[in-house]
């Protein structure tokens, strides 16, 4: 594998690891009192939005550069509910917070305040304060009051007046601690969860919001953050002392390859790679690899670090000259490549992997819709009702982009989605026993506001696959009273509630938290619950799995992993897992399959659906049933075929009519493994195209890139005659000067399936009695040699063995895990799991317990609030 | 034009209903009675005070109504289950309630509804309408106040002005169970509609993209709800659509019991615009029985802003900040909790004054129509104003609620006016005292108990 992976997780430790020696990710608010002057004190995390604080009488405080001194009833205070915290601590269940202060004596107490997010001196979600001559931190959870007692406080005479860094955290565990000067100090279990943090609570420094618990001393720094700091981190962050700011650049050397990274080797693979790669070497330049780009081509030396004028590159791309045959590079991409030459060419990577950039999608993290397979097997899963007539019949089917159709930014929604959902959820009631399903959750059948208020949360939790906030139980709970008002009773106020549930977004959307500060933030616990499920299963969540989200257990990899191999031993992940299948290699293309009856008179419909059955059977026996590693997939010597197909195939019909029937395949004749499967076989058409297989095998097993056909390119497929096999017109277009760059890279790949006509039925010769061959040499992805093979059969073993072909899996795989296209940023992470999936078998069963364990499902990429 | 509040303007047509009743036949008055609840009541020691207290604001209508002090509600406190609950839903019937959902019996409109029209209502006429502007929603008889014999309410709430106006004057030819099942699914789709506004607001837990989407999702259902919803029967000699309410309805109105905030502003436009619609019914002829809510019973808002009357500044409402706390005890329900006779009370006094403001906003436009006889509607009318009974006794402010209060108009001369009346009754023999009057043979209360009068109120 490309060095290039572990640049990038070189790179995203990097990033996320601490700046100038402080912890920064999870850093909600800083206040480093830099300014010396003015009633607003500044929030410096660099979070957005900020949360500044305003003093609200000055005359009690005194302003330095780097220090606040309160010396009367001060109370400096957010102007609003500290949104941004309370979201993000509900949603990690961890907190931190810090402070670097002086007191000025060890008698105030109350406690007095030195950091509140809390309402008046009843109703807090936390306060640091001061008690005597010991700190005292209360913490608002499921299990204390509001007033967030117990309380956990430093040991006796641990406070002086002096200069000291107090750092609080409390973990997702419940185990909070109070460290002092980088010691630990105190620490206790603080059961419960933090999903109760009063959402309108502001935050304070200095004294209680009602003014009545004021505290004295001297602030350096204040932060808090959205997790529990390690050991390490708080060492660290006491050993950068008071006056580190929390927002310190990036060493210079890593703007340099980030700079490399997210814009120069994307725009080397677009615009250059297609003809200066390892394999194709134009000019003899490869401006694929850090050596050969500055090694140079026969015309000279492209790069010349800190000098663009006497970079070839430069002088070819500034006038135009290059890329060739494709439209200029914008003036914005120049500006980018004359900078990074004139700034030293800085080249991080060994190698550039166009396929890493290729399929970003559009920007953004996009909310999952439910597809309709999801939405069925939801319904299903929640309600135990079977919706898949109706919701088949009345949902617009979802659409393919970047080969699946569970990519979200296309899940999109029309007017027809609305009214099917409104219908389903009134059949989906309609066919419930309404009293015996409210009975799960409460024997009691009041409509009054305590009784049917609880009914919604229990309800709700399990329908929406969480636990509901107060808001949402208001909002369900107006329909019971409209009912009550109307004269309903309480079966009817129920299933109304219901219908409301169906067609709320929490049931017909995978929401999560996107919200944060750009970096990557644990998910939370029903949030993995969901993830979890719907990857391997594709439905919501059971019981089992809420109960442990419930609990917060599965933020422990191992209790992760245990439920993922559990979900994966059920038949729901059997069924999952033909989606995958039927999604990657297009099944659904069979159903309109219309071949030229002239041309294949003795065609039978029913051999299309033949054909998908064949597929998926062979994919259940291969990755169920045998357990073998997905690569197998492409050389196993087994097939299912009913009569019919057998007969198509040339093989002995076995089994009854319409029946599938395993057939052992001879490992040294040509058939064997998916790619001589009718299903991906006919994705040539009638003509059996070399382009289109070829490119099927190149996008879909191996990762490769190509670029569309310049503009006014003849594209018109040529037709085999007496003489020209498809063979020989492919050959034509490799050596054409103009074509042959692109297609020496995908069409060597079909030469092998030359033999299997548009409906994949094997011949030596075609239609006009020429020859068919199969051998042929291939170069894989960033290779710079061609591999030879003789057969179909040697292909297939070549692929099988490819780890280029085992990569492409668990990136296809992960793809339709997370549904979304994967890009640079993923890079990283697809290493790891492909590395984890392979130690351990290569299997499917593998892969998916590699890619729930990884990252990409334990983390959620948040997206920085707008300013 | 029936002109509102503000910018609210509602086109009143010409009706048959209305030319007759300013024809050249025999002039034949409606009977109407309708039931006017406002929460939380008057503390006994303030309506001695008479018009130079809270009560200030009925004096302009004083001439037309009468009201009735020390009228205990004893019964209404046997249960026990809540003050505020079972007090109001003794308002009109003048018994505690029988369960969660259902008031003891019928209410006063209702047994005088059945009484004048056994056969069922006229054509195109709301046989009952029931309105009104409140946000506490945990028992229904805290805010419905119509029932049946059998104590069942005895018609669907129109919560929003715009659900009143439909009710009123869309869909006449259709069935009673179309509009309330579409009334419910209605709801449904209120309540999803706030799902996904919440997902597009500034509190979105969604990034930019996804929050696009979800967006993208909120137009569809709008498509949707415009489309399923069309008032596809609208009388076409019916007025205007009004316009769209601006505070919270449905379960946002009432958040678990914890109050919401609310400026006088917002509160008076929707009442307003609802007493303006509920009073366009009647003056068309649309309703003559039913009932209009006031803010319910045990209301919770936290409420802000100057309150002027008559050009003078009366108080500058903001509960939260004076009472200095936040969620329900931050409401001006504690205002009554915590009343005390030797104190000034300025804020529930500012309160229920402008409380008996807006009655009296509601009356006065019942007052601006001279029927054939010479009189108002108001005149013609039984409006019977009350409020939750708590424990039932006016006369000790130490209990809990003493703010029992009642006031009926004239009812085309059936009832003495223009004064205040001390009776020491219960309520349930005054009521049945009304109802006699009104013609009607039903009577409230358990069917054993000997019935005392109260000839004093009768004209």
């Amino acid at each position: 594998m490309f060095r290039l992976l572990l640049f990038f997780a070189l790179l995203l430790a990097a990033s996320t690891a601490s700046r100038a020696g402080r912890a920064h990710r999870g850093l909600l608010v800083l206040y480093d009192f830099s300014s010396p002057q003015g009633t607003v004190v500044k929030d410096r995390a660099g979070t957005r939005p900020p949360l500044d604080l305003r003093i609200a009488n000055p005359g009690a405080v005194r302003r330095t550069a780097g220090t606040l001194q309160l010396h009367g009833n001060a109370v400096i205070r957010s102007d609003r509910p500290a949104a941004k915290v309370i979201a993000a601590v509900r949603r990690s269940g961890e907190l931190t917070v810090e402070a670097w202060i002086q007191p000025a004596n060890t008698t105030l107490d109350g406690p007095a305040r030195i950091v509140t997010l809390s309402a008046n001196s009843a109703e807090r979600n936390f306060t640091l304060g001061q008690d005597g001559h010991k700190f005292d931190v209360r913490l608002r959870t499921t299990r204390t009051s509001t007033n967030g007692i117990p309380s956990l406080a430093s040991p006796p005479r641990s406070l002086k007046a002096q200069l000291v860094h107090v750092i609080y955290t409390r973990g997702r565990d419940g185990m909070a601690r109070l460290y002092l000067d980088g010691s630990p100090q105190s620490e206790r279990k603080v059961a419960g969860d933090l999903r109760n943090w009063d959402a309108s609570l502001r935050l304070a420094i200095g004294n209680e919001l009602t003014g009545d618990r004021p505290w004295k001393g001297t602030c350096h720094l204040v932060a808090i953050y959205g997790r529990a700091l390690t050991l390490q981190e708080v060492r660290g962050n006491h050993r950068a002392g008071p006056r580190a700011s929390g927002a310190a650049a990036a060493s210079p050397g890593d703007a340099g390859a980030r700079f490399f990274e997210t814009k120069i080797a994307p725009l080397l693979a677009r615009n250059c790679l297609e003809c200066h790669d390892a394999a194709t070497r134009k000019g003899d330049l490869d401006l694929s690899r850090r050596d050969r780009a500055l090694a140079g081509g026969k015309n000279g030396k492209a790069l010349v670090p800190g000098d663009p004028d006497a970079s070839l590159l430069w002088e070819e791309v500034s006038h135009d000259d290059m890329p060739k045959d494709r439209d200029p590079l914008k003036p914005e991409e120049k500006a980018l490549l004359q900078k990074w030459i004139t700034d030293g060419a800085r080249w991080s990577l060994e190698a550039i992997d166009p396929a890493i950039y290729a399929h970003a999608g559009p920007a953004g993290t996009w909310v999952q819709r439910l597809t309709v397979a999801e939405y069925i097997a939801t319904v299903q899963q929640t309600m135990g009702v079977d919706i898949s007539a109706e919701a088949r019949r009345l949902l617009p089917p979802d659409l393919r982009a970047d080969g699946f159709s569970n990519t979200a930014y296309n899940l999109n929604v029309d007017l027809k989605h609305v009214e099917a959902y409104a219908r389903l959820a009134a059949a989906i009631v309609d066919r419930l026993d309404v009293p015996r399903f409210a009975g799960r959750f409460s024997k009691n059948r009041k409509l009054t506001q305590k009784e049917i208020r609880a009914l919604i949360a229990g309800m709700g939790r399990w329908i929406l696959r969480g636990p509901l906030e107060a808001r949402e139980i208001d909002s369900y709970h107006g329909i019971t009273t409209t009912v009550a008002s109307g004269g309903g009773g309480f079966e009817e106020a129920v299933r109304y509630v219901i219908e409301a549930m169906l067609q709320s977004p929490r049931f017909l959307y995978r929401l999560e938290h996107q919200q944060g500060d750009g970096e990557m933030w644990p998910a939370g616990d029903y949030e993995l619950a969901s993830r979890l499920s719907y990857i391997i299963w594709g439905c919501s969540p059971d019981e089992t799995l809420m109960k442990a989200a419930a609990e917060g257990l599965l933020t422990d990899p191992e209790r992760l992993e245990h439920e993922a191999k559990r979900l994966l031993a059920a038949p729901r992940a059997v069924e999952r897992s033909l989606q995958f299948v039927h999604e990657w290699l297009d099944l659904g293309r069979l159903d309109n399959l219309r071949p030229d009856r002239t041309r294949f008179p003795r065609w039978d419909p029913a051999l299309a659906a033949d054909m998908q059955r064949e597929t998926r059977a062979f994919f259940e026996e291969i990755v169920w049933k045998q357990k073998r590693p997905l690569s197998e997939l492409l050389n196993a010597p087994v097939t299912f075929a009913t009569p019919r197909l057998a007969a198509h195939y040339g093989l002995a019909p076995r089994g009854a009519p319409g029946e599938l029937a395993r057939h052992d395949l001879d490992p040294r004749g040509g058939r064997g493994g998916l790619l001589t499967q009718g299903s991906v076989l006919t994705i040539g058409g009638d003509d059996a195209s070399m382009v289109t297989r070829g490119l099927f095998v190149m996008h879909d097993l191996l990762r490769g890139v190509v670029k569309d056909p310049p503009p006014g390119v003849d594209t018109t497929p040529i037709p085999s005659s007496p003489g020209v096999t498809q063979r020989f017109a492919a050959e034509r277009r490799i050596n054409d000067k103009a074509c042959g760059g692109c297609h020496a890279r995908f069409e060597p790949l079909a030469f092998a399936l030359e033999k299997y006509d548009g409906l994949g039925a094997f011949r030596h010769k075609d239609e006009f009695g020429n020859a068919l061959r199969e051998d042929g040499e291939i170069f894989l992805p960033g290779a710079e040699r061609a591999v030879a093979y003789g057969s179909a059969r040697e292909l297939a073993d070549f692929l099988a063995a490819s780890d280029r072909v085992k990569s492409s899996l668990t990136w296809k795989l992960t793809q339709f895990a997370l549904g979304r296209p994967l890009g640079a940023a993923d890079a990283p992470h697809l290493e790891a799991i492909h590395r984890e999936a392979q130690k351990n078998g290569g299997t499917y069963q593998a892969t998916l317990t590699a890619i729930v364990l990884s990252d990409l499902v334990r983390l959620t990429r948040t997206e920085p609030a707008p300013p | 034009m029936l002109r509102g509040l503000g910018a609210t303007a509602i086109g009143l047509p010409f009706l048959e209903e209305m030319a007759l009743a300013a024809g050249s036949r025999a002039p034949v008055i409606p009977v109407r009675a309708f039931n006017l609840f406002f929460g939380l009541g008057i503390p006994a020691p303030l309506q001695r005070e008479e018009f130079e207290g809270v009560l200030e604001p009925l004096q302009p209508l004083s001439g037309k109504l009468l009201i009735m002090r020390g009228i205990d509600q004893v019964r209404c406190d046997e249960g026990g289950m809540n003050a505020h609950f079972d007090g109001a839903s003794g308002a009109f019937t003048a018994t505690p309630p029988n369960g969660e959902a259902r008031a003891g019996g019928a209410s006063i409109d209702q047994v005088i509804r059945q009484a004048t029209h056994p056969g069922g209502m006229p054509p195109g006429m709301v046989p009952t309408l029931v309105g009104g502007t409140f946000f506490r929603r945990s028992r229904i008889s805290r805010y419905v106040h119509s029932y049946n014999e059998d104590g069942t309410v005895a018609a669907a709430m129109q919560e929003k002005p715009r659900d009143l106006f439909d009710r009123v004057f869309g869909k006449l030819d259709h069935g009673g169970e179309d509009l309330r099942r579409e009334r419910l699914k209605r709801s449904v789709l209120d309540s999803v509609v706030d799902q996904y506004r919440h997902l597009t607001g500034p509190n979105s837990p969604l990034g930019t993209a996804s929050k696009a989407r979800v967006a993208e999702h909120l137009d569809r259902i709008r498509e949707f709800e415009q489309r399923a919803f069309a008032m596809k029967h609208r009388d076409e000699n019916g007025p205007g659509m009004p316009p769209r309410s601006q505070v919270p309805h449905g379960g946002p109105a009432d958040p678990g019991g914890q109050g919401i905030d609310l400026t006088l502003e917002e509160l008076t436009t929707e009442w307003r615009l609802m007493a303006d619609l509920y009073a366009l019914a009647i003056q068309m002829d649309r309703a003559r029985f039913g009932s209009l809510t006031f803010l319910a019973a045990g209301e919770r808002i936290r409420l802000t802003g100057d309150y002027r009357y008559n050009g003078r500044r009366v108080f500058a409402f903001d509960d939260a900040r004076q009472r200095n706390a936040t969620g329900e005890k931050g409401c001006s329900h504690e205002w009554w909790h915590a009343f005390n006779e030797g104190r000034k009370n300025e804020q529930l006094r500012a309160h229920a004054h402008m409380k008996m403001r807006e009655l009296a906003y509601f009356l006065g436009r019942l007052d601006e129509t001279t029927e054939a006889n010479g009189r108002s509607i108001l005149e013609n009318s039984l409006l019977t104003i009350s409020t939750e009974s708590g424990d039932g006794r006016h006369n000790d402010s130490k209990r809990e609620l003493s703010g029992v209060f009642h006031a009926v108009t004239g009812a085309n001369g059936r009832f003495k006016t223009g004064r205040f009346m001390d009776l020491e009754a219960e309520g349930l023999d005054v009521y049945n005292t009304m109802l006699a009057a009104m013609g009607a043979r039903g009577r409230l209360g358990p069917a054993n108990r000997e019935h005392r009068p109260v000839d004093a109120i009768r004209a």
